[in-house]
């Protein structure tokens, strides 16, 4: 991967639970001070992902490499748009999901590690790590790209369930992943807020 | 050995067992810069596999109905970086493989691709981008039977196509060339493209049709190189991009 230090940094915070990623992503970019605060980077910046679920139906299903094609050409965007400008101008962005979930995803999927690590060279290296691997207390409402990714095989015939793709992205993560990173358990969920009257 | 490394292995040995069988599927690429008359001998040379006999199926380059949409809206703001380009390319490609190409051969059709991977590679390659990372997006790589490659110069890709219409902004390679000018960038960029395609010609041991011949005589060509290169054997390069296939597709299990 290519190095590419701004002023400021990047946190990447993986995991196959959508929801708790996004809440451990919020809970670093909070901690940061304010002045230095870029935000999270979310999956499906590019709207590519949203674009898939509205295509026809004789389309035909996208396979793990092409998910993970598409997931890359979403990640240049992210990149491109909102990672490397913020992290010039000097401000922290974490990025949820980063590369080891996609890596994470197509290990589950049978695909080869090289191809996988190949195909991200072109994304900078995070200033730290993050490996979230606890699901969320809450009722996870986030649709992740593993989530979206192991339905897609499972429909398409892949052989494994839904389940048991986002449980190997999920052991892949906490084994490969993990140990340079810091594992974090998700974030407690925020205090309910105060109804209207 | 893993049981699903046994039935990878499997899946190769069926793949192998299907593809050297005496009748088998053929996959013919035509390759070529903007211009070079491709489009026209491929509907020639379609028109004459049908009157042989042979069942013809035709692919086209950024034709996945999935993933076209995704690539011409993109295309139409202008929004997309090299690497983006690149990476929505190889998505339709791989789509359309595995949708098109590999069912239609697995059939013992003859595919006709008009433009395959060697496009992707020349044109990512001109935008700045490197070969190796590139040619990686497309693995598993399908190896075609047969690639014709229409070989014409900067000048004649640039007078055909600026003949009748401008060229658009990707096109002309408006991205990477800061020209404004859409006939001076194409200029620039096709120079950029037709290097990179004559590379990838001797590297891939393509076969070359000089395209500022006569359409007729490009076609009688185009004949007798199929005649000769017809019984090529079947790359073993090929295994893993059809036992993949196989993995993925119950239909063949």
């Amino acid at each position: 991967m290519t190095r590419t230090r701004g002023r400021g940094s990047l946190i990447a915070v993986d995991g196959v639970d959508g929801a708790a990623v996004h809440a451990v992503a919020k809970a670093e970019i909070k901690a940061i001070a304010r002045a230095r605060r870029g935000g999270v980077s979310v999956w499906d910046a590019s709207g590519i992902f949203g674009e898939l679920v509205v295509a026809a139906d004789d389309a035909g299903r996208p396979s793990a490499r092409t998910l993970l094609l598409l997931y890359a050409a979403d990640l240049a965007f992210r990149l491109r748009w909102e990672i490397k400008p913020a992290v010039e101008k000097g401000h922290t962005v974490a990025a949820a999901p980063y590369v080891a979930t996609a890596i994470a995803f197509g290990r589950a999927a049978g695909l080869p590690g090289g191809w996988l690590n190949s195909l991200f060279a072109f994304a900078m290296q995070p200033d730290a790590a993050r490996v979230v691997d606890k699901a969320s207390p809450r009722k996870a409402k986030k649709v992740c790209f593993v989530d979206f990714g192991c339905t897609h095989l499972s429909a398409n015939g892949h052989g494994l369930t839904r389940h048991q793709l986002a449980a190997r992205a999920r052991a892949h993560l906490t084994r490969f992943a993990l140990p340079q990173s810091s594992r974090t358990a998700a974030a407690p969920p925020p205090p309910p807020r105060a109804r209207r009257r | 050995m893993t049981r699903s490394a046994a039935a990878y292995r499997n899946l190769r040995h069926r793949a192998r067992r299907h593809f050297t069988a005496a009748r088998r599927g053929l996959l013919i690429a035509f390759e070529g810069p903007d211009g070079s008359g491709k489009t026209t001998q491929r509907k020639l040379f379609k028109t004459w596999l049908q009157s042989q006999g042979h069942s013809v199926v035709t692919t086209k380059w950024n034709s996945s109905e999935l993933i076209k949409p995704i690539i011409k809206s993109r295309k139409t703001v202008q929004s997309l970086s090299p690497e983006e380009f690149s990476l929505l390319h190889a998505a339709d490609f791989r789509h359309r493989v595995e949708q098109t190409v590999l069912p239609a051969l697995w059939s013992g059709n003859i595919v006709i691709a008009d433009r395959f991977l060697f496009t992707g590679l020349a044109r990512d390659v001109a935008r700045g981008l490197d070969l190796d990372w590139v040619l990686k997006l497309y693995q598993p790589l399908l190896w075609p039977d047969l690639v014709f490659y229409f070989a014409v110069t900067p000048d004649t890709s640039s007078r055909r196509i600026t003949a009748s219409r401008t060229p658009n902004f990707y096109e002309s390679g408006r991205d990477v060339t800061a020209l404004d000018d859409p006939v001076e960038s194409y200029y620039t960029f096709i120079k950029r493209v037709i290097k990179e395609y004559e590379s990838l010609a001797i590297i891939f041991n393509m076969l070359t049709i000089d395209a500022e011949q006569p359409i007729g005589e490009q076609h009688h060509r185009l004949r007798a190189l199929f005649r000769d290169g017809q019984t090529r054997p079947w790359s073993e390069w090929n295994v893993d991009a059809v036992a993949e296939w196989l993995a993925l597709d119950r239909r063949h299990r």
